[in-house]
């Protein structure tokens, strides 16, 4: 055997040089279709995201066409049998929820059964006609629109950076708009560049309107998109959105830019709880800092989910007992969250009392929400801070109001939220609901509180449509003035 | 077992003493401080970025600098070692005092290739360790994806130093090996364009632009493509257990080794009628 191997070492090693150039083009075959997967697959992630966050119903691009045609054969899918779907989603997009469930989103997308899909990917990918799939190398390698030194070298990461570099300087000079368009660059150059992201919509969202006043609304005009009357500052506040959006199309697994959205903009912003909830529970689905579930708490207690929010905080302190937010600051939201609990369904119980025919059960929920109503007061006793004082103090102009006494209900609910300012805007909305509702006159401050710009506000571009809603809405709030 | 010993054992000491020769080259040691200082230096160019902003783009800045520095003073390092050893070895004519020694030629090649691979990564880990330090030092955790990337650096450049050992044994100066190793270094990240060609071509429907098409295809296939390598950039930078890059790196170390081995037949095959 020796011997043999050392009389023909010449021939076996042309052998071996065959078989392995052999290995080598099956194993190129393989590593293409992996990389054309790989490409497919984050596509699809981010088609996913998309989907389930941002999509309008009618979208009919390519993206959303392709995608459409990828969840109707994932159906068909075996090892997708059972899985469970969320409403609205599509099952692709309720599996695609769940980062855990990557690897099975990835076995689908290298599948054969996908391989019409994928074949269709690249082809568009190509003809860079998605939007979602224009930051792959692969699809730009396709198209030859990549400058060959950086291809070759790999390097665009270092040149991304570079750039950023130059943001930075721009920032510095307050070129603004001139930064804009290098933040884009930087964001072509990476895609996975989380901080161009975060850093460039905080720039955009607050460093660059400091100094800008609100624009009033005549100047404003018509942001069909965003369906708002926008001005120039309101406008940044916009374009951080939309670049945020950029990101968390692109890197749909980092909860740093759902974080940042629903946090950072829409709740210190724009004040838009609704989708400061609806970004923060996203990122609380991926691996997390501790601190984002309680930013969501938050947000879900200023928008009303008190529930959620105590179920939220409970939670937090069994997961983290020994921590110092789990001892000194949970309990107090917990506390919060309960107190507001009991008040909601006291008042709710007594406005479906007002509301029924039958005596016996109106006496019963007027009891029942008496008791709730002396648990709550019993909380805000034991919270014990400013924010229980004013609470207490709404609860007693809330009974006042029930007597008739609706001017000593103003004056107390006036005196709450001077002391209480977390409360300021709550219980300035309730001095008016209390005016309204004894025929007070109304100051023209609250004239002008209830008739919210947002709501009632005209500015150029408007459609006709929008024009007459919110003068029709408008008429009807002035005749409820007295 | 005294085959395998008398099989291996040769190959060994040739190994050892090609690692000891190498690692005291003069060039090597100059590329190796300047890749050293590069990743040392990186920690200073965070001092452009605004300091008010308390953000991790200084981190990757570092990871970006460091992973670029380690890949093209790498490459410059593998080129270079790869090129020089057999013909350095053929100007000083020590190679026919070794081939006099009951050493057969592949035992010799597979030594010296050996030898090769042991100083890329002792330089990979001398870089790779410094980087390492640089990036615990500011972050406090391990970063382990880290390792990944520079896992995945050695293979690429395992492909690079089989090919360039492979020309460097037709030569008998080190300096024509080292310009044909950054050829193939080069060419080889752009196999990525031959399928571009493959798509271009055949749109005149003459024969020399379809022939060139098939031609296009034929070593998109069979060449080796240093840009499937490039997920090493991706791994520093993204999330843990991401299930394309798990699935990848195995197929990519499988391709490396397939290739080192196509490479060494291919230097065997230059070096077997060599008169030395």
């Amino acid at each position: 055997m020796l011997d043999f191997i050392k009389k023909n070492q010449t021939a076996l090693m042309i052998l071996v040089l065959i078989l392995s150039l052999t290995a080598g083009t099956v194993l190129n075959h393989k590593i293409r279709h992996l990389r054309e997967s790989e490409a497919f697959y984050r596509w699809i992630l981010a088609a996913a995201v998309n989907e389930r966050l941002f999509q309008d119903d009618d979208d009919q691009s390519e993206d959303a066409l392709l995608f459409e045609r990828c969840t109707a054969l994932a159906e068909n899918y075996a090892p997708f049998d059972n899985s469970p779907r969320e409403a609205g989603l599509s099952l692709l997009g309720s599996i695609a929820q769940n980062y855990e469930d990557d690897k099975r989103i990835w076995s689908f997308a290298e599948s054969s059964l996908a391989k019409e899909e994928r074949i269709a990917f690249l082809t568009l990918a190509k003809g860079q006609k998605l939007q979602f799939a224009t930051d792959i190398e692969y699809a730009e390698a396709q198209a030859g629109g990549v400058n060959v030194f950086n291809l070759f070298f790999g390097f665009r990461k270092v040149a991304a950076n570079l750039v950023w570099l130059e943001v930075d300087r721009y920032w510095h000079q307050g070129n603004v708009y001139r930064m804009q368009t290098l933040m884009r660059t930087c964001v072509a150059l990476d895609p996975q560049f989380i901080e161009a992201y975060l850093v460039g919509a905080w720039h955009l969202s607050y460093n660059a309107t400091a100094q800008l006043p609100d624009t009033p609304w005549p100047q404003r005009e018509w942001n069909a998109r965003h369906e708002q009357c926008l001005g120039e500052k309101e406008r940044f506040y916009y374009h951080g959105i939309d670049f945020l959006r950029e990101g968390i199309r692109r890197n749909p697994r980092n909860y740093k830019l759902y974080f940042d959205l629903g946090f950072g903009i829409y709740k210190q912003k724009l004040e838009d709880y609704p989708n400061a909830v609806k970004y923060l529970a996203e990122a609380i689905r991926l691996p997390h800092d501790r601190w984002v579930p309680r930013q969501l708490f938050i947000c879900q207690e200023l928008n009303g989910q008190y529930g959620d929010a105590l179920e939220g905080w409970k939670d937090y302190v069994d997961r983290y007992p020994g921590s110092m937010t789990a001892v000194e600051v949970a309990p107090r939201f917990i506390m919060r969250n309960e107190g507001l609990l009991f008040e909601t369904e006291a008042r709710l119980l007594l406005k479906n009392a007002k509301s029924t025919a039958n005596p016996g059960e109106a006496e019963q929920m007027r009891s029942q929400a008496a008791a709730l109503w002396e648990k709550a007061r019993d909380t805000w006793n034991a919270l014990d801070d400013p924010y229980g004082e004013g609470r207490k103090l709404m609860m007693d102009a809330l009974e006042l109001r029930e007597e008739g006494r609706y001017l000593e209900a103003i004056a107390t609910l006036d005196k709450a939220r001077w002391d209480t300012g977390a409360l300021f805007t709550e219980f300035s909305a309730l001095i008016m609901e209390i005016k309204q509702e004894a025929a007070i006159p109304l100051s023209v401050s609250e004239k002008k509180a209830l008739l919210r710009e947002s709501e009632v506000g005209l500015c150029s571009g408007m459609p006709e449509e929008e024009r007459q809603r919110r003068m029709k809405s408008a008429e009807t709030i002035e005749s409820s003035f007295h | 077992m005294n085959y395998l010993s008398s099989a291996f054992g040769g190959p060994w000491c040739v190994a050892v003493y090609t690692y000891r020769e190498g690692i005291r080259r003069k060039l090597l040691i100059g590329f190796l401080i300047l890749s050293l200082l590069v990743i040392f230096g990186s920690s200073f160019i965070t001092s452009f970025v605004d300091p008010t902003a308390e953000t991790d783009i200084d981190l990757k800045l570092i990871k970006d600098i460091c992973v670029t520095a380690i890949a093209i003073f790498g490459a410059l390092i593998t080129v270079y070692i790869s090129a020089s050893v057999i013909p350095a070895e053929v100007e000083t004519k020590v190679i026919y005092t070794v081939l006099s020694k009951p050493v057969s030629r592949v035992q010799y090649l597979l030594g010296k290739f050996l030898g090769i691979q042991l100083i890329i990564i002792v330089n990979l880990l001398l870089m790779g360790g410094l980087f390492f330090m640089a990036l615990y030092i500011r972050q406090g955790i391990m970063p382990t994806l880290l390792l990944w990337s520079i896992f995945l650096t050695y293979f690429e450049f395992l492909i690079i130093s089989a090919f360039t050992f492979a020309v460097s044994c037709a030569a008998t100066s080190p300096l024509v090996p080292t310009l044909q190793g950054l050829f193939i270094y080069i060419t080889a990240n752009l196999t990525e364009y031959l399928k571009d060609v493959e798509h271009r071509a055949g749109q005149t429907g003459q024969f020399l632009d379809e022939a060139i098409g098939k031609i296009a295809t034929a070593l998109y296939s069979i060449l080796p493509n240093l840009q499937n390598f490039s997920i090493k950039m991706q791994i520093v930078n993204g999330q843990p257990n991401d299930p394309p890059t798990d699935v990848m790196i195995p197929w990519l170390v499988l391709y490396s080794l397939v290739y080192a081995v196509a490479g060494f037949a291919c230097a065997y095959l230059v070096f077997r009628r060599k008169e030395v």
